[in-house]
């Protein structure tokens, strides 16, 4: 599959992943997205029609009882938030400009 | 010479041969002279509290009552900043242990501090890092790999015996060959990930790093073990013992494929080394992997995808850089991220974004997870016919710092001979090799999935019998 990679893709990333990039960094990682893709292409040399993905590495997971824990203090789990008022977390704007 | 370091250090301190206020010193001091350069610690605990620690878990008698150990800085560490190496967790500080910390801690050990690595262990020289690469204690013009590089280096800077690191593609394996240490990346599931920033889930382990084979398993049975807080952990707990394997009859595959990618003084090296086996006994092969310079593509395309969804979660709101809260969410969110992450995991998310979306998910994603299952039915068939495989770790020699941190294919390229056991979830070992023009080299071993303790039984017959190279500290 030949993907063009322009500017216009780099913006759609950036929306994706929502991470704003400096025009500079927008410059060179166009040029290694290119090249990283490339390096990718060479999966399409083999032929996986009858290949089964393997997501995982485990046929399944442990599962704990689902009971109760101690769970951290309120205080404690808040230590990190920068912008909080009487126990909450401020975020930013969810609508409107 | 005393092989068991750790084990003596114990007794020793226990016995009062070792002062314990003297042990800390020494150590503190060889940071203080050479950590500037060196750049293995991202912080170092205050050292009257280590002191304090040291002095009051000697007492308990536990496996590693008193030992100073270093912690990759993507292991959740209580009270300790825990800041994967990035600007965006530059102030974090853990509310919790990880299940590895805990059992560190259950045993006695003393966290001396959280060493340095690629940002988010995103890369193969430890230059990633916010906080300034980490130099090869062995040539300070050089990295000591990456990710978990700072680890590495306290080791054979001889800061420390004992670290733990994480490998989700090498991370491990090749700072242990950079730095002429031992590192082992376990059986996916036998230690528990609770408490390790994920990076790519279906491929990570956190595993052990010493300078020689015996303090490797020591450390590993110590963190291995199921744990009910991290549901890909299995029921198995490695037995204790380390039996030092018997290499007569023992059926080795060299794997030839990636041999041949790798630099000439490596092959011959690593020709050398299974030339002794054979000469003691041991039954060498030439064989392939098959798809070898497909597992490269494949892994990087599992672990961005991977890596895009794991770090969503840094959006400046609950904890890390958070600069920006004008606008709307999506606008705050970018303006945060942007800043804060590095541009080399910047690279990865854009990427990991672009391939799980619409339309690119079939073309590379599954295509990736098909060629994962290839490679581990190749391994599978492969390990019904040996015991274990021998390559060398890395395909070069340590790179100069700066010569391919900006070449993003480049440095992937490093870690052609390592990603394999992260695909196919099996246990591989690194330990040191040779050197030529006085960097070191590494040898990997890869076994069948829980092999590990035959993999770390049989690395303690080779350090004894045919490399003798143990409990290696760099002149610096």
């Amino acid at each position: 599959m030949k993907i063009e990679v322009n500017e216009n893709l780099i913006k759609h990333l950036e929306g994706l992943a929502l991470i704003q990039l400096s025009p500079e960094e927008e410059k060179i990682i166009k040029d290694d997205i290119k090249k990283i893709l490339d390096f990718f292409n060479k999966l399409n040399e083999l032929d996986l029609t009858n290949v089964e993905p393997l997501f995982h590495p485990l046929p399944q997971g442990r599962l704990r009882k689902d009971i109760p824990k101690e769970p951290l203090d309120r205080e404690e789990a808040l230590k990190n938030v920068k912008r909080k008022e009487n126990g909450y977390i401020i975020g930013p704007k969810t609508y409107g400009d | 010479m005393v092989i068991k370091m750790i084990r003596k250090l114990v007794e020793d301190l226990k016995n009062g041969n070792i002062d314990p206020i003297e042990y800390v010193n020494k150590t503190y001091d060889r940071i203080e002279k050479y950590d500037k350069t060196i750049n293995a610690f991202i912080t170092v605990r205050d050292k009257n509290e280590v002191i304090k620690e040291v002095k009051d878990n000697i007492l308990k008698g536990s496996k590693l009552a008193g030992v100073l150990i270093a912690i990759k800085d993507n292991i959740s560490t209580k009270g300790i900043r825990t800041t994967c190496a990035s600007k965006m967790l530059e102030y974090y500080i853990p509310p919790y242990d990880a299940t590895v910390i805990e059992k560190l801690k259950r045993e006695g050990a003393v966290i001396l501090g959280k060493t340095n690595m690629d940002e988010f262990a995103m890369g193969s020289t430890t230059e990633t890092s916010y906080f300034g690469p980490t130099r090869n204690p062995w040539d300070l013009e050089r990295t000591p790999g990456g990710s978990s590089g700072g680890s590495g280096a306290a080791l054979a800077a001889g800061y420390v015996e004992l670290a733990l690191g994480s490998d989700t593609g090498g991370s491990i394996r090749a700072p242990a060959a950079y730095t002429a240490t031992f590192g082992l990346k376990p059986s996916y599931g036998t230690v528990s990930r609770f408490g390790l920033v994920a990076y790519a889930n279906s491929l990570e382990q956190i595993g052990p790093m010493a300078k020689n084979a015996e303090d490797l398993g020591f450390l590993y049975t110590i963190i291995a073990g199921p744990d009910e807080r991290d549901a890909t952990t299995i029921d198995f707990k490695p037995d204790e013992n380390i039996v030092e394997e018997k290499i007569e009859k023992i059926k080795i595959g060299i794997l030839n494929d990636i041999l041949e990618l790798s630099d000439k003084p490596i092959v011959l090296t690593i020709k050398d080394i299974t030339n002794k086996l054979a000469s003691e006994g041991a039954i060498i092969e030439d064989t392939r992997l098959g798809y070898a310079e497909y597992a490269l593509p494949a892994y990087y395309i599992i672990a961005m995808s991977e890596a895009s969804s794991n770090l969503a979660r840094y959006d400046g709101v609950r904890y890390g850089y958070s600069r920006y809260m004008e606008g709307n969410w999506r606008e705050a969110y970018s303006k945060n991220r942007g800043e804060g992450f590095g541009i080399e995991v910047k690279r990865r998310i854009l990427l990991g974004s672009f391939i799980l979306s619409a339309g690119y998910y079939e073309e590379f994603y599954i295509k990736a997870l098909k060629v994962r299952n290839l490679i581990k039915k190749s391994l599978d068939e492969l390990f019904k016919k040996y015991d274990i495989l021998i390559s060398p770790t890395m395909p070069i020699l340590p790179p100069k710092i700066g010569e391919v941190v900006n070449d993003p294919v480049k440095m992937y390229a490093m870690d052609l001979n390592t990603v394999i056991a992260n695909l196919a979830a099996i246990p591989a070992l690194s330990m040191p090799a040779g050197f030529y023009n006085n960097l070191p080299i590494g040898l990997q071993l890869m076994g069948k999935y829980l092999s590990d303790m035959k993999l770390i039984g049989i690395s303690s017959y080779i350090e004894k019998n045919i490399t003798k190279l143990y409990n290696l500290t760099a002149p610096i």
